[in-house]
């Protein structure tokens, strides 16, 4: 099992290195600066910016450098936002994505799982063709969409919730963990009826059946647990897509986390605060995905065999 | 049940009865069917409803500025800020978006099924090598990577367009290869490469024809993904630019201006969810076609 | 028979309900058996033999149903309440399946899987109830039972799953063991192993078996009595020498003559009859072999054979026994 882990993690570290190496040069091929959109500044004025910054430095020494920064856990001052550095811009955003990823995945989970299991027990009943509906509307609605309706219904029309922001504390945050759980909520109930409906019809679980342990037995010992191995598969890069996919969430409920930093800085050439972000979520992804493969294999002892 | 040679398990070399047949299914799911004709109807209005109208979705009228939804001609549906007929924008950033869409899906369809077919076909080092790519990219942040690649292709539809294919033609290759992996092991292969058969017409002639069903499943689901992608990079400012309209930016636009009038948002947006709302009946229609036992 | 039988099934049909209609599976099936014995139910694929056995499980599928009786120790299997079911099953009536390899849970350690009856039957502790999982794996002849007990399904082989699934299923010491083509997915080596050990287990429980299989050379070797099915009906029904030495139903003779002759063939399998086989379909006047039939008479596709007592112990459904039987006394 360490072995596993350890090799999982060996491959996620090339994935980050990867991707971080592609994503750096990727930015500094894409035409455009930092400073090019300046308005007027005199080029003694945009060359002693741009030696502050190291930006007059060849590529690779200017990659080297990066390197060093984040080996020593210090990612470079932010181009755009100055005075401040990109480690701080990442912890001011960070929690406010992480809560609120945090909040949509767990109540998705619980939504979608109840669901997806209600309907596969009870196939064709007014259950089942509930959560068909919310699955369908959750996966054919895009989030961009429904979160305005949202504001323009509950916090408008109605005056329940803040339209955005975050100046009302947790009431702030209803909204954009409704808005953001919907979509999963309607993957994560299809998948588990899917995976339910299928795991009833296996020959083991008749088997189970053929031993006279009852129904309800029957479903905790041996239906559930082969039904969910799909949905925990999901819930692993899924959690990792919320974190890091908040940035519409963020955009259209105007929540400063790092969603909302990276398009800004994307859009900007802040090369450094691009590079701490995209550093952020590549090993929040990696993480996760290995975190979703250990599980798998605690579950089911083939996969825990397999490697 | 038919007496074949073959066991029941292996796919005659050419799939046509057998595609004929999940057609057939196909049509007979009522859902499904009646979300091909709205889309039909959606596509031929975008494309062909523009020219019923005077005037372009880029024309102000400055008689008209902000004028509300009456359904009165010739703005039926009111106009935006600058005087610009609603509808007919909303119809001409359907043709973008699901231009893009199509296309989109197409092109990283028949990318990610040569991949495939190649990897599980030719195998060993080779597959194992592209399989690592793939594994990598599937690493990166979705979002990241389509940010990053449309700066770096310089921004516009092209921009776009490149970098949504890039990222979505990874599931196909997975899919097809597994397909072509167990392929690449059956009889009929065997005797084509006995026959004399180059690889390259192997894959083309074999391998590909017979991950049809997979494909074309797996290709109903890659459309609303593009569409989505698409709508989601213009809503954030990085897609299609004001003034070309396509609906991310619409829906955008219609967002800010949603305190003082719903409708610039609900059309495109309401447009949008039909568009893949059909699509995703079209793709479980045929799903449920192609695989039976799903169900 | 002389003692009370064990179970008594009386007219039991099975239906499935299809998008394009109704189909019959078993079509008035009455068979009798006595505690200890072991009945062989032959037949071709999709001559209902395996949904008879499910439909005393109550394990049907979800489109199925069942009708008639099958009495077993006095009460009707088919009209029990799920709970009431759950009462027999696992412990007075228990099942093989045809596949082993996805018979078992795949995420449970072999050994809990055999204790789990125990500990909801019998209120057994979780370590008693392992034990004697241990003991019974022991008694299934699986070497160095002890350790492999703590493996799960996938570490088995195939030959081995099916010992474990005996294991389970006599570990209640039922009266009654339902075998589902037990052998079929079995190697050819180890299927004679694997079935001999199940009948041998069987007698020492006092276990009655009610064998479902398409090998003849199977029911040979093993059953008391055969009753041979088609077309969800029974043709023919006869103690196991009798059936083979002198078979008295047209199809049984098809079926013997289909059979390889060789004694060595270690699993002489049903060679052809000519023509498909009939499946199911809705009810049929005549009798469902009459299509395939070589000494089909003109009533045959018309008129329903009964099921006739012929001999002591002996029932066959033909027009042409019955009218030798009319013509011999």
């Amino acid at each position: 099992m360490l072995r596993f882990i350890g090799k999982r993690l060996w491959h996620g570290g090339l994935t980050l290195a990867a991707l971080v190496t592609l994503t750096f040069f990727v930015m500094r091929l894409a035409p455009g600066g930092p400073f090019s959109r300046n308005r007027k500044i005199s080029p003694e004025v945009q060359a002693n910016i741009e030696a502050a910054f190291h930006l007059d430095e060849p590529v690779w020494q200017q990659f080297g450098r990066f390197v060093w920064g984040v080996l020593r856990w210090d990612l470079g001052p932010s181009t755009k936002h100055r005075d401040y550095s990109v480690n701080d811009l990442i912890a001011s955003g960070l929690p406010y994505s992480l809560t609120i990823g945090f909040w949509a995945i767990v109540i998705a989970a619980l939504v979608g799982v109840a669901l997806g299991l209600a309907g596969a027990l009870k196939r064709n009943s007014a259950t089942d063709y509930l959560a068909g509906t919310v699955g369908v509307v959750g996966i054919a609605i895009p989030i961009f969409v429904i979160g305005p309706l949202f504001q323009a219904y509950f916090s408008l029309r109605l005056g329940w919730l803040p339209v955005g922001g975050i100046t009302e504390g947790w009431r702030s945050l209803i909204l954009p963990v409704i808005v953001l759980a919907l979509p999963n909520i309607a993957y994560i109930s299809r998948i588990t009826r899917t995976s339910m409906i299928e795991t009833l019809r296996e020959n083991h679980v008749r088997t189970a059946r053929a031993k006279g342990v009852g129904w309800r037995r029957v479903l905790t010992s041996h239906v559930l647990k082969g039904a969910l191995l799909p949905v925990i598969a999901y819930l692993g890069p899924a959690t990792a897509a919320i974190i890091t996919g908040s940035i519409l969430i963020e955009t259209i409920f105007a929540v400063p986390g790092i969603g909302r930093h990276f398009v800004d800085a994307a859009l900007n050439r802040d090369y450094p605060l691009v590079m701490g972000i995209t550093l952020l979520y590549g090993g929040i992804l990696i993480l996760f995905n290995i975190g979703t493969d250990v599980v798998r294999a605690v579950l089911d002892p083939r996969i825990r065999n397999e490697r | 049940m038919s007496v074949d040679v073959l066991s029941p398990e292996t796919a005659p070399p050419r799939g046509t009865s057998t595609l004929q047949l999940q057609f057939r299914r196909f049509r007979a799911n009522r859902l499904a069917m009646a979300s091909v004709w709205l889309l039909a109807l959606i596509v031929v209005s975008c494309f062909f409803g523009p020219y019923a109208f005077p005037f372009t979705g880029e024309d102000a009228d400055f008689d008209f500025i902000s004028a509300p939804a009456l359904f009165q001609w010739p703005h039926l549906f009111g106009t935006d800020e600058f005087g610009r007929d609603l509808l007919v924008r909303v119809l001409e950033g359907g043709q973008v978006s699901l231009t893009i869409g199509f296309l989109g899906a197409l092109v990283a369809g028949v990318i990610g099924v040569l991949y495939g077919a190649v990897a599980g076909f030719v195998g060993g080092r080779t597959d194992g090598l592209m399989m690592r790519t793939v594994e990598i990219l599937y690493g990166f942040p979705y979002v990241i990577l389509v940010i990053l690649l449309s700066l770096l292709f310089g921004g516009g539809n092209l921009a776009l367009f490149a970098a949504i294919v890039f990222t979505l033609w990874l599931t196909p290759a997975v899919i097809v290869r597994a397909q072509a992996q167990s392929l690449a092991r059956r009889e009929f292969i065997e005797a084509a490469r006995a026959g004399g058969m180059t690889n390259t017409r192997i894959v083309l002639e074999h391998i590909v024809p017979n991950c049809m069903s997979v494909v074309i499943v797996y290709g109903s689901l890659l459309v609303p993904e593009v569409i989505l992608s698409e709508s989601f990079l213009s809503f954030l400012g990085i897609g299609i630019k004001e003034p070309q309209a396509s609906w991310g930016n619409l829906i955008s636009s219609g967002t800010s201006a949603m305190e003082s009038d719903l409708r610039l948002l609900l059309l495109p947006g309401g447009l949008l969810a039909l568009v893949l709302l059909c699509l995703n009946f079209i793709a479980d229609g045929l799903r449920d076609a192609f695989d039976p036992n799903d169900r | 028979m002389t003692a009370e039988p064990l179970l008594s099934l009386q007219d039991l049909t099975v239906r499935f309900r299809l998008p394009q209609g109704e189909t019959v599976a078993v079509d008035g099936v009455s068979l009798d058996l006595a505690p200890g014995e072991v009945l062989g139910i032959v037949g071709e694929s999709g001559s209902g033999k395996s949904q008879i056995l499910y439909a005393l499980m109550g394990l049907l599928a979800s489109n199925g149903r069942a009708g008639g009786r099958a009495i077993f120790q006095g009460q009707d299997l088919l009209s029990l309440t799920e709970a009431q079911l759950d009462r027999v099953r696992g412990q007075d009536v228990s099942m093989i399946f045809q596949d082993p390899m996805t018979s078992l849970n795949p995420y449970t350690r072999v050994v809990d899987q055999l204790a789990e009856g125990l500990i909801v039957h019998k209120g057994l502790s979780k370590s008693d109830a392992r034990a004697e999982g241990v003991r019974m794996l022991d008694r299934v002849r699986i070497p160095d039972a002890a350790r492999r007990a703590r493996l799960y399904p996938h570490e088995f082989s195939g030959g081995m799953r099916q010992r474990v699934m005996i294991a389970m299923a006599l570990l209640a010491k039922p009266k009654l063991l339902l075998a589902d083509e037990p052998t079929t997915a079995l190697d050819v080596t180890i299927q004679a192993q694997v079935l001999d050990l199940m009948a041998e287990l069987g007698r020492e429980t006092g276990t009655a078996i009610i064998l479902v299989t398409h090998d003849l050379g199977v029911v040979a070797r093993l059953c008391d009595r055969v009753a041979v099915l088609y077309g969800g009906r029974v043709m023919e029904e006869a103690q196991a020498e009798a059936l083979f030495d002198t078979p008295s139903h047209p199809y049984t003779r098809g079926l013997l003559a289909a059979m390889p002759r060789l004694e060595a063939a270690l699993t002489p399998r049903l060679g052809t009859i000519p023509g498909t086989p009939r499946s199911g379909g809705g009810d049929l006047p005549g009798c469902p072999f009459a299509a395939r039939c070589t000494e089909r008479l003109d009533h045959c596709t018309t008129i329903r054979p009964p099921l006739l007592q012929i001999a002591p112990d002996r029932r066959s459904a033909c027009h042409l026994t019955e009218k030798t039987l009319g013509a011999a006394p």
